[in-house]
């Protein structure tokens, strides 16, 4: 059973991972990270992270139909390209309160986002079931 | 009006301050203590820290609920395998290998919740207050070591927590009081979370109580509650009676217009107080507070300026 540490670090074995973190999106708070991040510091990163992911958490447009307005997070990922990289988060769904995702930074390169999506939603299960 | 309506942006910490303040600005005894790798109990006015070595392994404060309750809130673990946990726990095995070697719980979720409770609780127990805190040295918490954090890193957090808090709404007196709804012309668009925190509000719960009905962390409660609150969907009960004693460490000194000895930072108004040295007599706190006295105003937006830096 993977603990956090470890999550992140199978993260990091994607093809062009650059850095990965596991971030709180009502506080802003990286609860873990690793590898590099852009702009060099994981905290700034993880409340930048934090905030686009709340809007799409708590915004109504963009939850799913058959359960709008319940506790678990509406989104499943939210995904980010630019000219050089690609940025995926990835939420966590907990039976515990909590508000976390995964935060995983890809080179545009090398990174395989459909490969990256669907290795961190299992690793988001894994996370939280064992 | 436009369709959205905002939050604010989270804050983002400015490192070179944020050591400044951290140093001595939280809690500077915690700081010796994890200097000397201390090991035992920081007994504060509103919780306290358990260190292992100079690391803090768990927070607790009758503010925020605890691992246990988090944990057990919601079914994820049940809470007859926590009270046997707790009850085969010893000073080498802590609670959370039996849980873990039990199969009741993935390690991942464990760290999870226990850092979440950690940081929750510990933004209680450093909130400003009057009185020193205690440090019993002695043995590390029950749980046993899950994920232990720097000091450093837990009063950054809690600073830019305040902060948080402070840039939704700068009033902390929501964050403690019995709240009420208020009506308002324009209530915006609710998440599912804040809808079921409003519907629950009846005049006498508090935030505190709120979190513990809901099984939810009580930082992430008071962002709602500061939410609702700028949108004026909820308030602070008024109080029925002249407030005697004050309800908050920075309530006499507010009163009068200046900062008191210690005063609260935004975003985190202390427990109530044992006792301030010379709270003043209740009529004049409430004739006080309530002044219009062009002077005593300005003296007052002066001071949450400057707290606001």
């Amino acid at each position: 059973m993977p603990g956090i540490d470890e999550c992140l670090l199978e993260a990091m074995r994607l093809p062009g991972a650059r850095g990965a973190a596991l971030v709180d999106w009502t506080s802003g708070l990286a609860l873990g990270a690793v590898g590099e991040s852009p702009g060099g510091d994981h905290e700034t990163t993880a409340a930048e992270a934090a905030e686009l992911a709340r809007l799409a958490a708590e915004h109504g447009a963009f939850a799913a139909t058959d359960d709008p307005g319940g506790e678990r997070p509406p989104v499943e990922d939210l995904i980010v390209s630019n000219r050089d990289s690609y940025h995926l988060l990835r939420f966590v769904d907990t039976s515990f309160d909590s508000s976390v995702f995964l935060h995983l930074w890809l080179t545009r390169a090398e990174g395989n986002l459909a490969l990256a999506r669907i290795r961190l939603g299992e690793m988001a299960e894994r996370l939280v079931l064992g | 009006m436009t369709v959205v309506d905002l939050p604010p942006p989270l804050p983002v910490r400015d490192k070179a301050t944020a050591v400044e303040r951290a140093w001595g600005g939280v809690s500077p005894m915690l700081t010796r203590l994890a200097a000397e790798r201390a090991t035992g109990v920081l007994v504060r006015e509103g919780g306290a820290l358990h260190l292992d070595g100079g690391l803090v392994t768990y927070a607790e404060s009758p503010l925020a609920l605890g691992l246990d309750a988090l944990l057990t809130a919601h079914g994820t673990v049940r809470g007859e395998v926590w009270r046997e946990a707790l009850s085969r726990a010893d000073e080498h095995r802590g609670v959370a290998r039996f849980l873990l070697s039990g199969g009741h719980l993935a390690e991942g979720a464990l760290q999870l919740c226990h850092l979440a409770a950690l940081y929750d609780a510990a933004y209680f127990a450093l909130a400003p207050s009057s009185t020193p805190g205690r440090f019993r040295y002695g043995v590390g918490h029950r749980l046993g070591a899950v994920v232990p954090v720097p000091v450093a890193a837990l009063e950054r957090e809690t600073l830019r927590r305040r902060d948080l808090l402070h840039r939704i709404w700068p009033d902390p007196r929501p964050d403690q009081a019995p709240l009420v709804r208020t009506r308002t012309a324009a209530a915006p668009r609710l998440t599912g979370r804040q809808q079921s925190l409003l519907d629950r509000i009846d005049g006498t719960r508090t935030a505190a109580d709120l979190a513990r009905e809901l099984g939810r962390q009580a930082f992430h409660t008071l962002v709602d509650v500061r939410r609702l609150a700028a949108a004026g969907l909820i308030a602070p009960r008024p109080s029925p009676e002249p407030p005697s004693p004050p309800t908050a460490p920075g309530a006499a000194s507010a009163a009068y217009g200046v900062p008191g000895p210690v005063p609260p930072p935004p975003g985190a108004a202390g427990l109530p107080p044992p006792g301030l040295a010379d709270p003043p007599p209740p009529d004049i706190a409430e004739r006080l507070a309530h002044t219009t006295d062009p002077h005593i105003t300005l003296l007052k937006r002066l001071r949450d300026a400057l707290e606001a830096l």
